[in-house]
């Protein structure tokens, strides 16, 4: 299963084991990970699955999947960056175990 | 019913009648009365009605905020929902706070996911294409009974693991649940609908398979198996929140739908756009409200409120923020997507969201393509009840 690993804002990490095919945010909310809040579940209507791609790993995730990805952004609670994403768009998958994603100071 | 006394610490200027859910203007154009209260009311204001007596929320922010702060809002006790006193059961997820509310919804989230329920998408679509065929060739027919009504019982009836023979008795004892005049009548309703929960829990028990209900009774809450009653309470809540919602919201797009032959073209020859514009659709149709309990004292836009008061978002108004959405009662779906509220946010945001999402595109798009073109029945005027769910009673249809 591939790896991924969540940072807090305060540097504390966790790696955990997500099945291929479950995206980042429910990976997180599944395991009791603080930081990611998900609340619409990966409909793309909360803005609440906010994380930062490591710089490592930007160019593989690549930016928003979609417009409606690009617009909902725009409704995150902390600064917007440019390897800003929601985590219920990035599908976990083994091309990309090993991906540390960083989390904001908070979701709304 | 006589209104509840105001407290002292409402400031007169800020009582507001407004009349929601039963005046006769709200009834009249309930979305168009929702959208004008940003002009006609402050921001937060105490309402008077019998139904809606506390403080009221119109804007996007404060029903968020209200929401997502449960250690200032909470939910219990905030169903008005008869209870027999020796089996005084909680309706779950919704009467639970975090965080034992989370593994509740840990128990079927799995299932209702947008990857989950896409399982169920192929049987939404036959259920949806066999009441159009009971349809098609008569040229009319009643919207409400004929398709608004029968979809959202039968899909309840596919994912609880119950027999799609139960459909009619269902929508029967949901209709005069939630929709009866004479409160006897609703009794009867409930007790039969309980009844039969009961059986088929016992059923599922000797007999479980992949369904909800057998994975609400096989669910564990701290290590431990679910107790009865919260098996029950959490059975009792899937049915009553999945079908008068769905219900309503689409009479409410097809009374749209059927007034509004442009946005109808532009609806099939966008098949591409689809999820857009359901979207826009749920903002515009809300049909709910998120009502909540004051644990502590707070203060809100300069606003003092007193642990103890009533507090309830009225989310049609909140997705009308002309902040948030210019323009707000025009359906545009090219608007750029923001947060709607339609299914509330915050750790209770609607359970059945990504579920009522499938079912409303499935039934636009396989109606759209079986019956393009259809009106009103001449003569027709909708008539709205007074409720927490707000939709036309009945749609008569002719093409
Ligand atoms: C268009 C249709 C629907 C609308 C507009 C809607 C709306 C809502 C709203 C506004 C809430 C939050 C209530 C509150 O904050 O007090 C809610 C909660 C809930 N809804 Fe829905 N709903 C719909 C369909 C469904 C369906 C189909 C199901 C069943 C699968 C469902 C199951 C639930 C559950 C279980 C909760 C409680 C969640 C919790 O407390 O954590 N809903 N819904
Ligand atoms: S979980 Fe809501 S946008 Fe990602």
């Amino acid at each position: 299963m591939p790896h991924i690993t969540y940072v807090a804002h305060d540097g504390a990490s966790q790696t955990l084991d997500i099945t291929a095919g479950e995206n980042v945010m429910h990976g997180a909310l599944y395991n009791g990970v603080e930081g990611i809040v998900g609340e619409c579940g990966g409909a793309l209507a909360c803005a609440t699955c906010h994380c930062y791609i490591d710089a490592a790993w930007v160019d593989k995730v690549g930016g928003p999947a979609s417009d409606a990805e690009r617009d909902m952004l725009g409704s995150a609670g902390a600064e917007v960056k440019p390897e800003s994403r929601l985590a219920c768009q990035i599908v976990v998958s083994d091309a990309l175990d090993g991906l540390v994603v960083h989390m904001p100071d908070r979701q709304f | 019913m006589a209104s509840r006394p105001v407290p002292d610490h409402v400031p007169p200027e800020l009582i507001h009648n407004i009349g929601l859910i039963e005046s006769p203007e709200f009834l009249a154009a309930p979305h168009d009365f929702m959208a004008a209260l940003h002009d006609r009311c402050p921001p937060i204001f105490w309402s008077t009605g019998t139904q809606s007596a506390g403080w009221n929320l119109i804007k996007h922010e404060d029903a968020f905020f209200m929401l997502r702060s449960a250690e200032y809002f909470t939910n219990k006790g905030g169903t008005p929902f008869p209870r027999d006193p020796a089996n005084p059961f909680r309706l779950l997820p919704v009467e639970a706070d975090p965080p034992e509310h989370r593994q509740f919804r840990n128990v079927l989230d799995p299932m209702l996911s947008p990857q989950g329920i896409l399982r169920l998408e192929h049987t939404i679509r036959k259920l949806a294409n066999d009441l159009i065929d009971e349809v098609e060739a008569k040229g009319e027919c009643q919207f409400d009974e004929a398709f608004g009504r029968p979809l959202p019982v039968s899909i309840f009836l596919d994912l609880m693991g119950l027999p799609q023979d139960m459909r009619d008795t269902f929508v029967e004892w949901a209709v005069d649940l939630l929709h009866a005049t004479d409160p006897a009548v609703a009794g009867r309703a409930y007790w039969a609908i309980c009844g039969y929960l009961e059986g088929a829990i016992e059923d599922k028990r000797k007999r479980p398979d992949d369904g909800a209900m057998s994975r609400i009774i096989n669910g564990q809450i701290d290590g431990e198996p679910m107790s009865a009653q919260d098996v029950f309470g959490f059975t009792v809540f899937l049915f009553i929140a999945g079908l008068d919602t769905v219900f309503a919201t689409l009479n409410n797009m097809w009374l749209w739908l059927a007034q509004n032959p442009a946005k109808r073209r532009e609806i099939i020859a966008r098949p591409d756009d689809i999820m857009a514009i359901n979207e826009e659709l749920l903002r515009r149709f809300a049909v709910t409200f998120s009502g909540r309990t004051l644990l502590k004292d707070i203060e809100m836009r300069g606003v003092r409120m007193k642990a103890g008061d009533k507090v309830m978002s009225i989310l049609p108004a909140c997705n009308f923020d002309p902040e948030v959405f210019p323009n707000p009662l025009s359906v545009d779906f090219d608007r750029k997507r923001k947060p709607i509220l339609s299914f509330a946010g915050g750790v209770h945001s609607c359970m059945g969201a990504h579920l009522a999402r499938l079912e409303i595109r499935i039934g636009l798009q396989e109606w759209l393509r079986r019956i393009p073109d259809f009106e009103l029945k001449p003569g027709f005027t909708a008539e709205f009840r007074p409720g927490g769910v707000v939709g036309p009673e009945h749609l008569p249809l002719v093409w």
